[in-house]
């Protein structure tokens, strides 16, 4: 155990170093970027991959992976607006659509956790169905692809568009998200059986905890930072989509793998994914700063994901030795199949 | 061995069974749909899917997973228009696009097999330099203006059926028999079903992923070339997002994503069954919009069943066998984690 806290720390460290040195690079190149409003105004962009990341963090941590968690943004988004467009109070929209996510969560959890079919086939599943649900609520209201629904009242819109003592409003979110989730990760009983589930879930049944219970309650809260996620963007832009954030679902896993989370379960922290969202987000700004596109910045974050995992692996001569360990009984299974 | 051919069996029987299903509604709600017109276009418009699906098997089968592959076919696509475009002669370009996901399946095959990385998030890191690669190459732009010839080749009908149809066929048919036939297409499968026991009866299990890989990478250049014939010019976001249609369709045809279990006829059926429940809602009159939830609906009804049915199966089976003994003490809860985790490697 304390083997694995000195390697977080490690890591985490070594994530801060790249932060610094994007700081550097992208400062040097682009003279505006090092402008402290700048940097928190750019941060606002991205925040919500951070959003989503931290509760996919737990899922990614019992072992399993959730692709659904940007289908669940749009969810939520055109859910809050088409409620909001019936004459409903914004607010009451909100709370119903982040009841729907969690909705959405829970029908991934339970399919996961009782059925036994692999986590990534049923989140692709529901990644269609709520993306599907989440366009016939678009098509149903009649609600224009490119534009969506806007027009929503201020204090709404200003929930992301404004700030707190100089700190945007979802970067407060993000760093409260950031405390509790890892508070309760470190901290709390409920927290180590989320570890000792994806450190090996028979051990951790046969020591009494509730796994299916554990299994379920990661992925209800993915689909609550998913919603989560979905409304902020919703706010920042003013407008409900059905495909908003469509595309999050390679830099939350990005976000998450790169903070020093194994893809395996059992090993991760919640800081390092909310410092590498930090870090992902800033490389997007830069480069963009730069005059990159958006899409070509995405050369970047894929070079970044399987560095940061080579590197690892051969810095870290244990995790291997532990995955191999891992590896031989889950294949003796395997062959018996 | 006779257990795994029996559920393969299952598995391409309870998809032909949905299948059935599926096109006696649609055709009862409209019997155009049944026409033999509409089921030639339905071929003709599942074929990317279908070869995409096939190269994923190979990948599936040996227990690692490919999401680079819709831009892969993006980036091929690409460089096929750019090539075409340019007045390159059609075996040359042809010859240049399928080195292109030769090249990118070859990488993916070192990063995980050489360097151990796992295969979900090589593939997703090399998703995003691909498609940024295309962009790229393209400079943000349409290609357009592809020669007439090479449109006109998707017009092209040999005894009933369309040209891109008879290449997806005989590929499909080429590599069944190959992976059932052949030992070096049963190598997929030991590796697949058990890595440590294929390495340890000398099977070269690096060579082995790395070409699983490569023929994904092909799969999704011969996906662009029929992608150019079909549609006639490439946009910007050709491919993107068929990655995880590829895999549905793959899972729906019964290839299990812990590997050592499936095959490509299965594959090819799941990504024709996706299409038709694309293609069908119009003929339905069902706006097109309800396509995503009806697939989702169908595809989590079906895989969850078949756990249902392979698990039945596999109990039976555990207890004619004194080696699957463990299988049994497992129980039911958790499997799909401790699955995942290999999934995931």
């Amino acid at each position: 155990m304390q083997n694995l806290i000195r390697y977080l720390c490690k890591w985490e460290l070594a994530l801060v170093l790249l932060l610094i040195i994007e700081l550097i690079v992208f400062g040097s190149i682009t003279p505006g970027f090092l402008n402290v409003g700048n940097i928190l105004y750019s941060l606002n962009d991205f925040v919500y991959i951070g959003i989503a990341a931290i509760p996919m963090t737990y899922v990614i941590l019992t072992g399993g992976i959730d692709v659904s968690v940007g289908a669940v943004m749009g969810l939520s988004s055109i859910t809050a607006g088409v409620i909001w467009s019936h004459g409903a109070n914004i607010w009451i929209a909100v709370i119903i659509a982040l009841l729907a996510t969690v909705v959405g969560g829970l029908i991934n959890g339970l399919i996961v956790a009782f059925t036994g079919v692999q986590p990534l086939v049923v989140t692709l599943g529901t990644m269609f169905l709520y993306s599907g649900i989440a366009l016939v609520i678009s098509g149903g209201s009649s609600a224009s692809g490119y534009e969506g629904i806007s027009g929503f009242p201020e204090n709404f819109v200003q929930l992301a568009n404004s700030t707190i003592l100089g700190i945007p409003n979802p970067i407060i979110l993000l760093i409260i998200l950031m405390a509790f989730f890892g508070a309760v990760l470190h901290f709390t009983p409920y927290g180590r059986h989320v570890v000792l589930v994806g450190i090996n879930i028979k051990a951790a049944r046969y020591s009494g905890i509730r796994t299916r219970w554990t299994v379920v309650s990661t992925y209800l809260l993915a689909g609550l930072g998913g919603g989560l996620g979905g409304l902020i963007l919703t706010s920042y832009f003013g407008s409900a989509r059905s495909d908003l954030g469509s595309e999050a679902i390679l830099p939350v896993i990005t976000a998450v793998v790169l903070g020093g989370t194994s893809i395996f379960g059992g090993k991760g922290s919640v800081i390092g994914t909310a410092i590498a969202s930090i870090v992902i987000g800033f490389s997007q700004y830069g480069l963009q700063m730069a005059s990159m596109s958006s899409e070509q910045t995405s050369v970047v974050i894929g070079v970044l994901l399987i560095l940061a995992v080579v590197m690892r692996q051969g810095n870290w001569r244990e995790i291997k030795r532990r995955l191999v360990s891992k590896k031989i009984p889950d294949n003796s299974k395997r062959g018996a199949v | 061995m006779p257990f795994i051919i029996k559920l393969i069996k299952a598995r391409e029987v309870s998809i032909m069974i949905f299948m059935a299903a599926f096109f006696i509604i649609a055709g009862a709600i409209n019997p155009e749909f049944l026409t033999g017109s509409s089921l030639s276009l339905l071929l003709k418009s599942s074929m990317i899917l279908l070869l995409l699906a096939i190269g994923q098997s190979f990948v599936l089968i040996t227990g690692d997973i490919d999401v680079s592959v819709g831009s892969t076919m993006g980036l091929s696509a690409a460089v096929c228009g750019a090539l075409l475009v340019n007045g390159i002669p059609f075996w040359g370009m042809c010859l240049a696009v399928l080195m292109v996901g030769l090249i990118i399946g070859f990488i993916n095959g070192v990063g995980v097999a050489q360097f151990r990385v796992p295969a979900i998030i090589m593939t997703l890191g090399m998703l995003g330099i691909i498609r940024g690669a295309m962009l790229i190459f393209t400079g943000g732009k349409w290609i357009e203006d592809i020669p007439n010839y090479y449109k006109k080749l998707s017009s092209l009908d040999f005894l009933g059926l369309n040209l891109a149809v008879w290449i997806g066929l005989v590929i499909m048919v080429i590599i069944h028999l190959i992976l059932t036939r052949t030992k070096f297409g049963r190598n997929f499968f030991a590796v697949g079903d058990n890595v440590e026991g294929a390495r340890m009866v000398g099977l070269p299990v690096k060579r082995v992923k790395i070409l699983a890989f490569m023929f994904s990478g092909i799969s999704a250049s011969f996906a662009a070339l029929i992608f150019v014939m079909n549609i006639g010019f490439i946009p910007n976001e050709t491919g993107s997002g068929i990655e995880l249609q590829v895999i549905a369709a793959a899972v729906l045809g019964g290839v299990s994503l812990t590997g050592g279990v499936g095959s490509v006829i299965g594959a090819g059926l799941g990504a024709v069954f996706l299409t038709t429940i694309s293609s069908s809602l119009v003929y339905m009159k069902v706006p097109a919009y309800w396509n995503n939830t009806i697939s989702g609906f169908l595809l989590l009804i079906i895989v969850v069943g078949d756990a249902k049915l392979s698990q039945f199966v596999k109990n039976r089976t555990s207890r004619k066998s004194k080696f699957n003994k463990p299988v049994e003490l497992d129980g039911k809860e958790g499997d799909s984690h401790a699955k995942s985790n290999k999934v995931l490697m």
